[in-house]
């Protein structure tokens, strides 16, 4: 049997990218250095008001910082959907919205954590945490929408990413505009010296097993939507075949 | 103590969590190109 030229077979992938030796190597390059910052993180002093709960601050911000990214790439790759077509901005933001799932969530229950230290209470219906709260809010609703929503619902989700990024502003400019208890933008710049060095090192680390992460999820929606256009093209020879 | 324990346990567990669920997907997607190299060898014979 020979397949005619329109319905030749293209060659099939070994295997998903994400089993390379490289892949590997900088997953345990990421965890090598988040190691790194947890060792920084115990060695940071102490804060003279709040004591051991700030120390939740060095993993809390930068889970933040990686919210507002992953919402960030998630528009970007929507955009390039929407008004492209192109299927790798799609899968792109795809990827980036399950990753600010993931550091949204953690965002979401170490701030609390920290708030009932130093507050007294778990949660606060201020500007600050109810725009964050909505913002992951919208992401969840991204993912679900992917998943339950079917392929019309990818229209839906890119438009609701747009949504979420004009959140990002709301969420990151509250503490100025509104009355919040939540500490304001400049805390960085306060930071003592030991303070400061284990708080950029934590935020690189973190920054790096995001882009590892994305990585490794975006190749497996690569790899996933290469199985369904292979899958057709073998339904179609398997047609011809019979 | 507690707070800060629980607060980088929880952030600790989801990352790795999450890592386990994308090794899962990974190994799903590896099952599939196994049953499609299986229907292009009959498919090729």
């Amino acid at each position: 049997m020979t397949i005619p030229p329109a319905l030749s077979l293209p060659t099939m992938p070994t295997a998903p990218a994400p089993t390379s030796t490289r892949f590997l190597a900088a997953c345990g390059g990421a965890f090598l250095l988040l190691f790194l910052a947890c060792l920084a993180v115990a060695e940071a002093p102490l804060e003279s008001v709040m004591g051991l709960v700030q120390k939740i601050f060095y993993f809390h911000v930068p889970c933040a910082w990686l919210l507002m990214l992953s919402t960030f790439v998630c528009a970007g790759g929507s955009i390039a959907y929407l008004f492209r077509g192109s299927e790798r901005g799609d899968r792109i933001a795809l990827s980036a919205a399950e990753l600010g799932v993931l550091f949204g969530m953690c965002v979401l229950v170490s701030g609390p954590l920290w708030a009932k230290a130093a507050w007294g209470v778990y949660w606060q219906w201020e500007a600050r945490l109810t725009s964050s709260l909505l913002l992951w809010l919208m992401l969840v609703a991204y993912v679900l929408a992917r998943r339950y929503g079917g392929p019309s619902a990818r229209q839906l989700a890119a438009a609701l990413a747009l949504f979420a990024a004009v959140d990002i502003p709301l969420v990151y400019f509250s503490v100025r505009f509104f009355r919040s208890i939540h500490p304001q933008t400049t805390v960085v710049s306060t930071l003592g010296p030991g303070m400061r060095s284990a708080f950029w090192l934590s935020l690189l680390s973190f920054t790096v097993l995001w882009f590892v992460l994305m990585s490794l999820r975006l190749a497996v929606e690569n790899a996933q939507a290469r199985i369904v256009e292979l899958e057709v093209l073998l339904d179609q020879a398997e047609e011809k075949k019979s | 103590m507690t707070m800060v324990a629980l607060a980088y346990g929880f952030i600790w567990l989801a990352v790795f969590g999450y890592v386990f669920t994308v090794g899962r997907r990974l190994g799903r997607l590896n099952d599939e190109l196994d049953d499609l190299r299986r229907r292009m060898d009959r498919v090729k014979t």
